[in-house]
């Protein structure tokens, strides 16, 4: 992470559901992927739980983790609690990659297997 | 391993524990005296994780459950989280005297756990900070290797909000040594939906081991902004215990439910924390000594000596002739030093620190204090003096009640010592030391010293003197020591039991000992207790009836004199008496009292010697002093049978017996005379 | 003192923006995304604890680490900081070391 401090711009707090907007930009079929931001830090939950929440009514979800640069334990704890409903629903839940970032952060948290994050080389 | 016998090492526990307890209070004590000294709450903290983990291993469950309580409180205030104060230190000084109860329970295989003990077990847990009780740690043995440490975090749901992220904290313990996450859970006050979850509150815990050489204080400055913001438990992490402990380790640190013996909990008032547990023992211990391992080396030394010196008399013996006497003599001298100082040794061995008393003493004067608002320093001085082990057992209640009776009466309050221009504070001091064969221990206060008005009021009202009698300040002393005359003038609950101080001077006179007092009004009172080094040993004077010798012992001799006939009244009923010091004493004459044969009939041809005993003197009657000797007495009763007015028998120096005179038993004989 | 944090800090590779008192900072931190909030206990117009109050009612700094500079015998201010949502503390007098060990500690 990098030391420098301050003025940084906020990177892409609210990128959260371009996905979800526009759908399947390739195959019809392909569930659609829930892209999490690249700043995936406290301040982005509460739209993501929004997304979040929207993701559980369908039957297949993906989470597309891959343009995530930062992420903090709250993310990664909304996620889990996602990941606990999902199960209780019968739902299943799957990813089409996960950043270094992301990886690092939940490996951190003990939160992977919960998670059943894909290897970061995946992506 | 679980095929070994654990019970073998439960006395090795209790006695350690035991220290462990002694060692908490008194380092407890010096706390509360306001040093904020680390080393003093390490030391607190060590004894408490020692017995935990020693209970632990030896399945005394409860005593691991309330002392894992204990510990964790200690915890806090070696991490620097809770600061010390009274209160804090009266409930730990509550926990070891429960833990002591709990301890003896366990020993003699009574039920551990009551009500009493329950309560601060819950006063414990109510204080520890967040519901560590209900976090399952594995307890680590105190015996393993400490490998690093478990930390088990439980985040409060504002954490977050703080701006600590558990992510930064686990980066920084990464920096420490190498991290594993055994466990991340969700705590069960997480909303079962996600709908309702709060995205900002953090509903996660942790169990981290972090393995390697930490230093705890860098595992505390990790969490050192997080106070309020989680539940911490941090424990050195230890070798894998051994599965049958560790199933053992699982009970204890679950709730007090699954107990082995049925809970009988009474409601009881008088079981509170720290009263002495119900005496009725189901099995008592034998009891045990802890011999330091240099007496030990001098018996073994000494017994090497003997075993050479045995082997060249044998020599003597098997090719003896007359030319070889000088040898023979030699050998006999060798092997009579031999004996003497494996006797001495062995002697020795018996001989405990007197320390061991003294240390109950700063608990006491604490409590004393606190009760009476007085304020005293406490000295002890030579706490290394040896005692006799009997001698030390007996003696610990007349010093308590002699301590208790110096705060108690003797010292006054902050506001009155002000008011005579001394310190408020007021001085205890304990010295034990050797003077000639006697160990003497005194107790001297800077008080008011006795009150000679207040005794004389009190002897009068008891009718233990009359208004006519001029009585010196020795004798007034003398008074307080009578029975059936009590300081209840003021009687507090510490001083009103029943016990006086003519208790005191009877324990003590049972050991062979005696008890006095100095006082000096306005500066203070001493009492002196002076008791024999050994019981086995008296210091008497050996004395001559007919062909017989008697031995009376020194310390009950009040003076003996040559007594002209015409100074011997005879009474009704044929008794002599004799004045001596404004009193008629009775004549008991020996060779009458044990039948002896050809004794000096004629009083004034013999020696009479003063014995008192309770207060109580006769002049007995004896042909001949021979001299001071030191005797070693021999039981008459497991040798022979008990004798009226005969302790024991010794053995002379020229090899016949003597019978040591049982001063008590013998002025029983005579006709009761009170001394003034 | 705040000139010499932010010296220290400037030398050591930060981006460091500065505000007079914490009125002014919360329009800063508004205009703006920090990773790290330097607050004085004793601030004019709007002291540090109130303002840490005010950051982290703000979205944007719920998580951000906000350290507060006090005294080492200010212990209550520390307890209301904390209240007030601080994540740690910087002990005054100024020690430049300590100053980049804790900005380390808590930018990681």
């Amino acid at each position: 992470m990098p030391p420098a401090a301050s003025v940084e711009p906020l990177q892409a707090a609210l990128v959260i559901s371009a996905a979800v907007a526009e759908p399947a930009a390739d195959v019809t079929a392909a569930p659609v992927a829930l892209v999490l931001p690249a700043d995936c830090r406290i301040a982005a939950q509460v739209a993501l739980k929004q997304a979040l929440m929207e993701a559980l009514e369908t039957d297949a979800i993906v989470l597309d983790g891959r343009a995530v640069e930062r992420a903090d334990t709250a993310a990664l704890q909304l996620l889990t609690l996602f990941q606990r409903e999902v199960k209780a629903r019968g739902s299943c839940l799957s990813w089409c990659g996960a950043s270094d970032a992301l990886n690092e952060a939940a490996g951190l948290l003990g939160l992977t297997q919960i998670l059943e994050l894909p290897a970061a080389a995946l992506a | 391993m679980s095929a070994v016998d654990l019970s073998q090492f439960h006395k090795t526990f209790f006695d350690e524990s035991r220290e462990g307890l002694d060692a908490m209070e008194a380092a407890l004590l010096a706390l509360d005296a306001g040093s904020a000294d680390t080393e003093l709450v390490h030391t607190i903290f060590r004894a408490a994780h020692s017995i935990k983990g020693g209970a632990a291993t030896f399945g005394f469950t409860d005593v691991a459950a309330f002392t894992h309580v204990a510990e964790s409180l200690l915890e806090e205030v070696r991490s620097g989280r809770r600061p010390v104060d009274a209160e804090l230190t009266e409930l730990l000084l509550r926990s070891v005297d429960c833990l002591r109860v709990m301890l003896d329970r366990s020993s003699s295989g009574q039920p551990v756990v009551d009500a009493a003990s329950e309560d601060l077990r819950a006063e414990l847990v109510r204080l520890v900070s967040g519901a560590t009780a209900a976090v399952a740690t594995p307890v680590t043995s105190a015996a393993a290797n400490v490998t690093g440490w478990e930390i088990v975090f439980t985040a409060l749901p504002h954490l977050l909000q703080t701006g600590n992220d558990p992510l930064r904290l686990f980066r920084e313990l990464q920096q420490l040594g190498r991290l594993e996450v055994v466990r991340a859970f969700i705590v069960d006050a997480a909303p079962e939906r996600l709908a309702e979850v709060d995205p900002t509150a953090c509903y996660l815990g942790w169990v981290l081991h972090l393995h390697g050489n930490v230093a705890r204080a860098d595992v505390d400055a990790v969490f050192d902004w997080l106070d309020g913001d989680c539940e911490l438990v941090i424990h050195p992490l230890a070798e894998p215990p051994v599965a049958t402990v560790a199933g053992v380790l699982a009970a204890a640190e679950g709730s007090p439910s699954p107990l082995p013996l049925p809970l009988q909990r009474r409601r009881a008032t008088d079981t509170a924390a720290g009263s002495k547990p119900e005496s009725a023992a189901v099995s008592v211990e034998g009891s045990s000594i802890r011999v330091g391992i240099d007496k030990i080396d001098a018996l073994i030394n000494m017994m090497g000596e003997l075993v050479i010196t045995q082997s060249m008399l044998s020599e003597i013996g098997e090719t003896f002739q007359p030319s070889q006497l000088t040898r023979l003599r030699e050998g006999l001298v060798q092997l009579e030093r031999n004996t003497r100082e494996l006797q001495e040794s062995v002697m020795r061995i018996r001989m405990l620190p007197i320390g061991s008393i003294f240390n109950r003493f700063p608990r006491l004067v604490h409590d004393l204090e606190r009760k009476l608002g007085k304020r005293v320093k406490l000295e002890l001085h030579g706490e290394h003096t040896e005692l006799d082990k009997t001698v030390l057992e007996k003696i610990g209640d007349p010093l308590v009640h002699l301590v208790r009776n110096a705060i108690d009466h003797g010292l006054e309050s902050p506001e009155r010592r002000r008011a005579a221009g001394k310190s408020e504070t007021g001085t205890l001091r304990l010295d034990a030391y050797h003077e000639g064969s006697n160990i003497v221990v005194q107790i001297s206060d800077d008080g008011a010293g006795l009150n000679r008005e207040a005794i004389i009021a009190k002897a009068l009202h008891s009718g233990l003197i009359n208004a006519s009698q001029e009585l010196g300040d020795a004798d007034v002393a003398e008074l307080i020591f009578q029975p059936g005359f009590s300081t209840a003038a003021a009687a507090t609950d510490l001083s009103g039991r029943g016990v006086g101080m003519d208790v005191v001077r009877r324990n003590v006179r049972d050991l062979g000992g005696s008890v006095g007092v100095r006082s000096v009004s306005g500066k203070g009172s001493t009492f002196t207790i002076a008791l024999p080094l050994t019981l086995a040993i008296i210091d008497g004077l050996v004395t001559a009836v007919g062909d017989e010798r008697y031995i009376v012992p020194l310390i009950s001799i009040v003076e003996s004199l040559r007594l002209r006939s015409d100074s011997v009244r005879r009474i009704a009923g044929g008794g002599e008496v004799f004045h001596f010091r404004d009193a008629y004493l009775p004549i008991l004459r020996l060779h009458q009292a044990f039948a002896c044969a050809d004794a000096v009939t004629d009083i004034e041809r013999g020696i009479v010697v003063v014995v008192e005993e309770d207060g109580r003197r006769v002049g007995l009657l004896v042909d001949d002093l021979l001299g001071q000797q030191q005797a070693v007495v021999k039981s008459l009763e497991a040798h022979y049978r008990r004798v009226q007015g005969v302790s024991g028998a010794t053995i002379l120096s020229d090899g016949s017996v003597a019978l040591i005179v049982d001063v008590g038993g013998v002025v029983r004989l005579g006709r009761p005379c009170k001394a003034a | 003192m705040r000139g010499m944090v932010a010296f220290t800090l400037r030398g050591a590779g930060h981006a460091v923006t500065e505000a007079e008192n914490g009125l002014l900072a919360l329009d800063v931190a508004r205009g703006g995304a920090f990773d790290l909030v330097l607050a004085d206990v004793n601030m004019p117009v709007m002291d540090g604890i109130s303002m840490v109050r005010e950051l982290r009612a703000m979205d944007a700094y719920r998580g951000v680490p906000i350290l507060m500079l006090t005294t080492e015998s200010h212990t209550e201010k520390k307890m209301e900081g904390k209240a007030a949502g601080a994540t740690g503390w910087l002990v005054k007098p100024f020690d430049p070391e300590q100053l980049l060990a804790t900005v380390k500690r808590v930018l990681g």
